[in-house]
C-alpha cells in the first residue's frame, strides 16, 4: 500500500491530490468513491472496467484548481470507447486552457448515483487544534454558512448533534414524501473522520465535498487533504 | 504556567494583603479594602503619600520585605516601569500572589510594554507566582472583604463566582447580583491574563467549594484546546454561563479549503459551548437572568411550563414568548381541568394553560381562588416549571393602602408555600408598566424572597430555556 502523504511530503507538497486524498481515506475506512490515476487512454478504460460503468474521468494537475473549468471532467461515461475517447478531450483541452501546467494524468472515478449532499470538513484552529464541520452542500454552505462545528474528537452525542444542529436539517429527514438521509451512516462517517483526525496530526485541512447521502448509506464523492506545513 | 492550587486559593483567600503603591487623594485600594477581615499594610516609598496613607490610619511601609508576616496577596498599583521590581520583591518574599492592576504593558501593541511584560512573566514563572493580571482590577472576595472597588458586596454566605475579562463587567456584575438575590462568592478580573489564563481560573473555580455557579465574560482564549478540557470538566460539575465578547471578529487566516474558510471564531466558539454544554449569553443582562434562574430555584426537569397570566393580551403574549424560546406549553391534566371547571370564570378568562386568571383571583374575583389554581397546579403531573405574571400596572391599585398591601403579602406566601410545595422552579414576570416607581418596592420584595424576576416575558422565557438546557445535558445527581 502506498502512503499518500509521504508522497506529497516527498514532492514537497502539502496539498493531496484527489486520488490520494480518497486513497488517503479509504484505508481510514472512510467511504469514497473509488479513484485512480491513468497516465493513458488505454489505462483509463481499464481502470474503468474494474471499477464497472459508468465512470467519471478528471483532469489531475497541481496547477489546475477548478478542473471543469478547462474542460478537465466528463460525467456519465458508459463504456471503454466513450472513456478512451474523453480521455483525450480532457488532455487537449486542459494542454490548451493553461499550457504551462504540468498534467499528471487523469484520475478515473465511480460515479455514484446522486444523493442529498453534505459537506463532512475538517480544518485546525489556532486555539483549538482540529475541529470538524458538517453542513449541507451547495449553495446551503456557500451562500447561508449553514454548517455546525465540533472540536475534535467527537462523541456520539456531538456527531447527533451536529448534524442535527444545523438550519437545514429538515431537508435530511425527507419532505414532501422524499426519503430521509441515512443520518446514521452520516453519523459514523463523522465519528471516522474526527477518529482520522486525531490520529493523523499531520492533516491540517479536509475536505468531504460533496457526500451523496442516500436513504441508505452515504459516500464521499470528492476529497481534499491538506496538510500541515512542515 | 503550571499553577499550584493551594497557593491560588491562599492568593484569593488572602488573610494579608498588602497594596503597593497607593496614590492620593482617594488611595482607592486601601479605601476599597477598608472593610477586609485579615491585615492590610501599604507599601509607598513616595513621602508624599505616606502622609496621607497614614492619615487614614493604614501601616505603611518604604518595601515590601519589610511587612513583618507572610503576605498572602500583593496589589500593585505602581506604574509600569516599576512593575517589574514590585515582581521581584514579591518573588523574594514569596508572597502567595500578585494583583497588576498597572496597565500599559502588552496590550497597548508597544515595544516596551511588551518586554516589561515579558519580563514580569518569565520572573512569575520562575517561582511559580501567580499573578492576576497586569492591566485588571483583580480581586473580589466577598467573605473577606476584598474589594476591587467600593461598592461590591461583602456577604459570607455566597455562591457563585464571576470571571471576567473586563473590569467594568466583573465590577457590574458582582454589584448588580445582590439585589437580584445573587451571592456572590468572588470576583476576579483577569485583564491580559498572562500568567495565569482563563482555563487556570476556571479550574480553580472548578474545585472551589464556595463556588456552586461559574460566570465567565470573555473576549477570548489564551489556550482553547486546555480551556475546553476544563470547561467540558467544570460543567459536569456545577453550571458556567459564559458570556462571549467581540463576536464580530473576522477570522484571520489563509486558507485552503472550504472548512477552514467557514471556521469562523465565533462559529467554533458557538459549537464548542454546545458540544460541552455550557451556557452562552450574549450581554449583561442575560447573564444576570440566567444566573437568576439557576441560584434561586432547583433544577428543572423538563420543558413543559405552566403559564400564569392575568389577562387575555397577556397569556397570548405570554405563550408566544415561551414557544419562541422551545419551551412547551402542554394541557393539563384532565382531572385538572375537572377541577378548574368547578370555580374558574371563562367568562373574560381561561384555564387551559396559558391562564387569563384576573377575573377569577382578583379585580372582580375571589382572592381564595388563586390558592385553589396553585393546588391544583401543583399536583398536575403534567408540569415541569412555573411561571406567574403579575400585570403589576393594572393590580397596583387593588394592592394600595393597608388592606391591599396585605392581600399582596398574603398571595405573595401562597406562591412561597407553592414553591416550597412542588420543588419546581417559579419564575416571575413583573412588568414596569406605567408606574415603574410604585412597582419597585414589589420587585424588591420578590428579589428579597429569593425570586427570579423578569421584566419582560421572552428575558423570562431564554433564562429559563437555558437552563433547563444546561440540566437536560448535565442531569443533576
Amino acid at each position: 500500500m502506498s502512503d499518500p502523504i509521504a508522497t506529497a511530503r516527498a514532492a514537497g507538497r502539502t496539498l493531496l491530490t484527489e486520488v490520494e486524498s480518497k486513497e488517503l481515506l479509504h484505508n481510514a475506512g472512510i467511504r469514497v468513491t473509488q479513484a485512480r490515476l491513468a497516465t493513458s487512454a488505454d489505462e483509463a478504460a481499464s481502470i474503468a472496467a474494474e471499477f464497472g460503468f459508468p465512470v467519471v474521468l478528471k483532469v489531475v494537475s497541481g496547477d489546475i484548481a477548478h478542473k471543469s473549468d478547462v474542460g478537465g471532467v466528463e460525467l456519465g461515461l458508459a463504456d471503454a470507447g466513450a472513456v478512451r475517447a474523453a480521455y483525450d478531450r480532457i488532455m487537449a483541452s486542459a494542454k490548451q486552457a493553461v499550457p504551462t501546467a504540468k498534467i499528471d494524468g487523469v484520475s478515473v472515478q465511480q460515479m455514484a448515483t446522486p444523493g442529498t449532499e453534505v459537506i463532512v470538513g475538517l480544518t485546525t484552529d489556532a486555539q483549538f487544534g482540529p475541529v470538524m464541520m458538517f453542513g449541507l452542500g451547495g449553495i446551503m454552505v456557500e451562500v447561508l454558512k449553514d454548517v455546525a462545528f465540533r472540536i475534535v474528537p467527537l462523541e456520539q452525542r456531538d456527531a447527533k448533534q451536529i448534524i442535527r444542529e444545523i438550519k437545514g436539517f429538515p431537508v435530511l429527514e425527507g419532505f414532501r414524501g422524499k426519503p430521509g438521509a441515512d443520518l446514521s451512516a452520516l453519523e459514523s462517517m463523522i465519528l471516522q473522520v474526527s477518529e482520522f483526525a486525531a490520529s493523523h496530526p499531520e492533516v491540517a485541512e479536509l475536505d468531504l465535498n460533496p457526500v451523496f447521502a442516500y436513504p441508505d448509506g452515504a459516500i464521499a464523492v470528492d476529497a481534499r487533504v491538506v496538510l500541515a506545513a512542515e | 504556567m503550571q499553577v499550584d492550587p493551594k497557593r491560588l486559593a491562599r492568593a484569593l483567600n488572602p488573610q494579608t494583603l498588602v497594596v503597593v503603591g497607593d496614590k492620593g487623594p482617594n488611595f482607592q485600594w486601601l479605601e476599597n479594602n477598608k472593610d477586609f477581615e485579615g491585615k492590610l499594610y501599604s507599601v509607598q516609598v513616595d513621602p508624599n503619600e505616606i502622609a496621607g496613607i497614614e492619615e487614614r490610619g493604614y501601616t505603611n511601609f518604604t518595601k515590601l520585605e519589610d511587612v513583618p508576616e507572610d503576605v498572602d496577596l500583593v496589589i500593585c498599583a505602581v506604574p509600569r516601569n516599576v512593575a517589574p521590581y514590585i515582581v521581584n520583591d514579591a518573588v523574594k518574599k514569596h508572597v502567595g500572589g500578585m494583583v497588576i492592576f498597572t496597565a500599559g504593558f502588552a496590550e497597548t501593541g508597544e515595544e516596551l510594554g511588551a518586554q516589561l511584560q515579558e519580563r514580569i512573566i518569565e520572573m512569575a514563572r520562575a517561582e511559580g507566582l501567580p499573578i492576576v493580571g497586569p492591566n485588571c482590577m483583580g480581586v473580589h472576595n466577598a467573605r473577606l472583604g476584598v474589594k476591587f472597588t467600593a461598592d461590591q458586596p461583602k456577604v459570607g454566605d455566597g455562591n457563585v463566582s464571576y470571571i471576567t475579562q473586563s473590569g467594568t463587567h466583573g465590577a457590574s456584575l458582582s454589584m448588580l447580583s445582590p439585589q437580584l438575590g445573587i451571592k456572590v462568592t468572588r470576583t476576579v478580573s483577569i485583564g491580559n491574563a498572562v500568567v495565569l489564563n482563563e482555563a487556570d481560573y476556571l479550574e480553580f473555580l472548578r474545585d472551589d467549594p464556595d463556588t456552586h455557579y461559574i460566570g465567565m465574560y470573555l473576549e477570548g482564549v489564551k489556550d482553547g484546546r486546555r480551556f475546553f478540557e476544563v470547561l467540558r470538566e467544570t460543567v459536569k460539575k456545577k453550571p458556567v454561563v459564559i458570556w462571549k465578547g467581540g463576536q464580530n471578529e473576522a477570522g484571520q487566516r489563509a486558507t485552503r479549503s472550504h472548512t477552514a474558510s467557514l471556521a469562523t471564531s465565533q462559529a467554533l466558539w458557538d459549537g464548542m459551548m454546545r458540544q460541552v454544554g455550557a451556557i452562552g449569553v450574549n450581554t449583561l443582562d442575560e447573564m444576570l437572568d440566567v444566573m437568576a434562574c439557576l441560584v434561586h430555584n432547583k433544577p428543572p426537569t423538563g420543558r413543559r411550563v405552566a403559564l400564569m397570566a392575568m389577562t387575555g393580551g397577556q397569556s397570548v403574549a405570554i405563550s408566544d414568548a415561551f414557544g419562541r424560546a422551545s419551551l412547551d406549553v402542554p394541557e393539563l391534566s384532565a382531572s385538572s381541568y375537572e377541577r378548574l371547571g368547578e370555580f374558574f370564570n371563562i367568562i373574560g378568562g381561561s384555564y387551559r394553560n396559558p391562564f387569563d386568571m384576573a377575573g377569577t383571583i382578583g379585580m372582580a374575583g375571589d382572592p381564595g381562588n388563586f390558592y385553589k389554581i396553585l393546588d391544583i397546579l401543583a399536583e398536575d403531573p403534567n408540569l415541569d416549571s412555573f411561571v406567574y405574571e403579575f400585570s403589576a400596572g393594572f393590580f397596583i391599585r387593588q394592592w394600595r393602602g393597608e388592606e391591599g398591601q396585605k392581600q399582596l403579602t398574603d398571595m405573595l406566601d401562597g406562591l412561597d408555600r407553592f414553591r416550597e410545595r412542588v420543588g419546581r422552579p417559579l419564575i416571575l414576570v413583573v412588568h414596569p408598566g406605567h408606574l415603574e416607581a410604585e412597582i419597585l418596592p414589589l420587585k424588591q420584595e420578590l428579589w428579597r424572597r429569593n425570586y427570579a424576576v423578569y421584566g419582560n416575558f421572552d428575558r423570562a422565557a431564554i433564562a429559563l430555556s437555558r437552563v433547563t438546557t444546561y440540566y437536560e445535558a448535565h442531569p443533576p445527581a
